[in-house]
């Protein structure tokens, strides 16, 4: 009689799950298509701004500079506000370009620090060879500093990039229906905020995971002959 | 000074804040020539050297090689450096790229030759080096004195007219300095124009025509090999050669 009972309810909690689930399912695109989209002009805006903060030309550095310091201190979800309910208005933007703006820039300011960093790592003499060979300054970074500081960024830059997918969740207050939206929707139409949010943190889990592996498998097959640790 | 000089400086001087690095230095080498500096360190050497590639700019005077005067707003720096090789102390090798890959990136880049060329340049200069079988190696399988060697080859590969060598053997254990030398050895004997920043007197005594004595940002003494190691006339190069000679 009790083993029947709790049967019953592992079977109607299983029955809830599944129908969350089946319910969410059709946001997840929408979450992937966002973190990709924005992460991708992160890298795009974080390179240029980045190799700008290196900049012989005082005005441009300094320039950059105040871009990283001003959107690296305010909190995304201010940018998003200000950018779907400032900007937008004025541009036009909807939900969804609100959201890969916002996302794109707040994390550019973060990924130039990364790879600023990763190109100063690597040692001047690195540069003075390839410039003793006649080689431009461009082509130095190119072929010497870039490929070598690649190995350095990739680690922290996966992190922005997981950071990046969980933060794809604030947009849901702009009302663009990605994952955390879903999660919300479901939870106003059926009162069950337990059951949601375990699936909603379990979706995102899932997606976290699968990153880092990918990046773990990146990290190894650019690996740089003699650096790190010999295994 | 004869006309024909293929490196020529006209007062140069360089400073590093307070420190004098180079105090109006006139100097000259002719094509051909294998000219080793010495001095004690921090006397300018080596800044003598970067500033002829221009690595470090002059603060005032002039440079001029192979009768290309080089600006100071650095516009024509990369033909000038394509006519200098340079071998530094540290090999400075690129870490991610193999033997035959360090060879062939500024010959591709520079030069505009094609893979199968550059390659076959490389492969030529290798087996130069004694070097051949390490073509697929990484910088960091080879030894400090392998290393030096790739770099002296990755320097040759772009056929420089004059070879500066910045303390080419200096950070090298002591069995692996008599290989560096020898390729070096064998390159002045062909007829490479050589300026040598170093402290082994022992190749110096061996090939330079040329010994220039530095101390303090200045040229204190030079003269053919045999009379400035000999017989020097300067007290400052007097002992600083009994310090190093023993």
């Amino acid at each position: 009689m009790f083993l029947q009972q709790i049967f019953n309810w592992i079977s109607f909690q299983l029955h809830i799950l599944k129908n969350i689930l089946i319910y969410l399912l059709p946001a997840i695109p929408m979450t992937i298509k966002l973190t990709l989209l924005a992460f991708a002009l992160a890298l795009i805006l974080g390179l240029l701004i980045g190799l700008s903060r290196l900049s012989q030309r005082g005005l441009i550095k300094a320039m950059s500079k105040i871009y990283v310091d001003v959107l690296r201190g305010i909190p995304l979800l201010v940018q998003i506000f200000f950018i779907y309910f400032g900007l937008g208005k004025i541009l036009n933007l909807n939900r969804f370009l609100a959201g890969v703006i916002a996302i794109a820039v707040c994390y550019s300011a973060y990924l130039a620090e990364i790879i600023r960093a990763g190109i100063q790592a690597i040692h001047k003499g690195q540069y003075q060879a390839a410039l003793s060979l006649g080689m431009t300054p461009y082509q130095t970074m190119r072929y010497v500093i870039l490929p070598q500081s690649f190995r350095i960024i990739v680690p922290p830059i996966a992190n922005e990039f997981i950071a990046s997918l969980k933060d794809s969740s604030l947009v849901s207050i702009i009302g663009l229906r990605e994952l955390t939206r879903a999660g919300r929707e479901y939870y106003s139409q059926y009162f069950v905020d337990f059951q949601t949010w375990l699936v909603v943190g379990i979706i995102y889990l899932i997606m976290t995971l699968s990153l880092s592996r990918l990046v773990a498998w990146l990290e190894k097959k650019y690996r740089v002959h003699g650096y790190g640790i010999p295994r | 000074m004869a006309q024909n000089m293929i490196i020529r400086t006209v007062e140069i001087s360089k400073r590093f804040g307070e420190i004098i690095a180079l105090d109006k230095v006139n100097f000259g080498v002719e094509p051909g020539e294998v000219v080793v500096i010495i001095g004690p360190s921090g006397s300018g050497k080596s800044t003598l050297l970067r500033c002829l590639n221009g690595l470090e700019k002059v603060d005032s005077g002039e440079i001029i090689i192979d009768g290309i005067k080089l600006d100071k707003d650095k516009i024509n720096i990369h033909k000038v450096r394509e006519e200098l090789g340079m071998v530094f102390q540290e090999f400075n090798l690129f870490p991610h790229l193999s033997v035959s890959g360090n060879l062939c990136l500024a010959q591709e880049t520079v030069r505009k030759r094609s893979k199968p060329e550059a390659e076959k340049i490389s492969l030529e200069l290798l087996k130069k080096v004694g070097l051949l079988d390490k073509k697929d190696s990484f910088p960091n399988q080879l030894s400090g004195g392998q290393q030096q060697r790739v770099a002296i080859a990755r320097a040759l590969a772009m056929n420089p007219k004059i070879m500066l060598f910045d303390e080419p053997t200096s950070a090298l254990d002591p069995e692996m300095i008599g290989e560096v030398l020898e390729v070096m050895k064998n390159l002045a004997r062909e007829g490479m124009t050589m300026l040598v920043v170093t402290h082994e007197i022992g190749f110096a005594r061996e090939v330079a025509n040329r010994i220039i004595f530095m101390d303090q940002g200045k040229i204190i003494e030079e003269g053919c090999a045999k009379d400035i190691l000999n017989s020097p006339q300067n007290p400052r190069t007097i002992s600083f050669l009994s310090k190093v000679l023993k």
